[in-house]
């Protein structure tokens, strides 16, 4: 398995748990969103994100509930849940301290 | 058969969750098909093109299916202990020597009915399934009870006992298959056990049957109990696979408990036979769904393609 899927392994959960925060989404939403936002870099395999908010709902941290659309189809929209937020607040301040200490690390000294 | 409907028959022959569950599921990739078809189409694609295309960049309804199942096959700790009450009940009842006293037997029927329909009646949780065994078990000793009877009067009742027996007991596990066939597996676990120790014990003067059965008791309750924490390590575990493992490996261990405490009653070829009851038992399951998904395919194949 190559380094950068490991790394996406490894962060989908902050990554949902972030852009639900946002705003309740549905999958697909999510799947444009995150492409979007990250400039195409992150391209979800579309089956394997089902099962990842699955997992999530089932911890508790998200609660999906069907919503109509203006046009009338149905979509199950995730809303994060105060389990959720201190989830997330939790894991942003450990990538925050994580990020930093990797950076320090991996950039060449300046000055 | 349009890719859209091939895609949710097939994640739906993979899933084995929860009805409710299922159909939520089931749902969403449905409205996801249908978002990333029309946008497909916007590109320029044509409708059916776009519908097949979509379905195949969700990957393979397979992995799906089994990435969704691990997520809801994990039971709460207190499903896994409402699935080994049953057994610890049986257990405590052997333990505690109390099998003659009628307020018990008639607390663990009456607990195992209640649990039984409940569970039935609510949308057949996995803890369900240990309970529903117990319910089958007076249907078999009844069987067992009518070689008892005198005379020609024992093949008479036989022939008309035992295939209504096996019609319930068919019906129920037929029923119980279509939620999961592991289901099915972990209610009959009982059934070789009980049967084993019935042999064990063998048949004589009351008296008699009643110090063997005395003496054994803690063994009796040492089986039960390992059936319990089966029970519940089976609801805990994600996997599949795992599930399977576990009920062959702890069903073999458990008949070895039997074994113990065997009076020679059984011999190698009454082994050799409760073996194979074990082993049919779990796995019987799993081919019956296989004939009945079948069975399911093929009308819903017919039902596509017969004229409106």
């Amino acid at each position: 398995m190559n380094y950068e899927r490991e790394l996406l392994k490894g962060s989908t959960d902050s990554l949902l748990l972030c852009l639900i925060n946002h705003q309740p989404m549905y999958g697909y939403q999510i799947i444009k969103e995150l492409e979007k936002r990250s400039n195409g870099y992150f391209q979800f395999k579309e089956g394997t994100l089902y099962p990842a908010l699955h997992r999530l709902e089932k911890a508790g941290v998200i609660q999906g509930k069907w919503q109509k659309l203006p046009g009338g189809q149905e979509r199950r929209y995730y809303y994060i849940t105060p389990k959720g937020e201190k989830a997330l607040a939790e894991r942003l301040a450990a990538w925050q301290d994580f990020s930093t200490a990797v950076a320090l690390i991996m950039q060449p000294a300046t000055g | 058969m349009p890719a859209k409907l091939n895609y949710t028959d097939n994640l739906k022959y993979y899933l084995r969750i929860d009805p409710t569950t299922e159909s939520d599921v089931v749902r969403e990739l449905d409205a996801h098909i249908e978002d990333k078809s029309h946008e497909l189409v916007e590109s320029g694609l044509p409708e059916e093109e776009a519908e097949a295309k979509a379905t195949q960049l969700l990957g393979s309804p397979r992995l799906v299916a089994q990435q969704m199942y691990e997520v809801y096959s994990q039971g709460s700790w207190r499903q896994a202990i409402f699935a080994a009450l049953p057994h610890f009940l049986v257990a405590a009842l052997f333990a505690l020597r109390c099998w003659q006293n009628t307020i018990w037997l008639l607390g663990i029927l009456g607990a195992v009915i209640c649990f039984a329909i409940y569970g039935w009646c609510h949308g057949k949780p996995a803890w369900l399934f240990p309970w529903l065994g117990y319910c089958l078990l007076p249907v078999i000793a009844v069987g067992i009870l009518l070689i008892y009877l005198p005379g020609g009067w024992a093949w008479f009742a036989a022939a008309a006992y035992i295939p209504l027996a096996l019609l319930v007991i068919f019906s129920v596990t037929k029923q119980t298959i279509r939620r999961d066939w592991l289901f099915a597996s972990l209610m009959l676990l009982p059934i070789p056990i009980v049967l084993g120790w019935i042999l064990a014990l063998g048949v004589g003067s009351k008296f008699l049957w009643l110090e063997q059965l005395y003496e054994v008791a803690p063994l009796i309750s040492l089986s039960f109990a390992v059936l319990a924490i089966t029970a519940a390590i089976f609801i805990r575990i994600r996997q599949r696979w795992a599930k399977v493992g576990v009920l062959f490996v702890i069903e073999i261990l458990i008949l070895v408990i039997v074994a113990l405490g065997d009076r020679n009653t059984i011999g190698f070829g009454g082994w050799l036979l409760l073996a194979l009851l074990a082993s049919f038992l779990l796995l019987v399951p799993a081919l019956l769904d296989r004939k009945i998904r079948q069975a399911g395919e093929k009308s819903v194949k017919l039902s596509h393609k017969s004229p409106l």
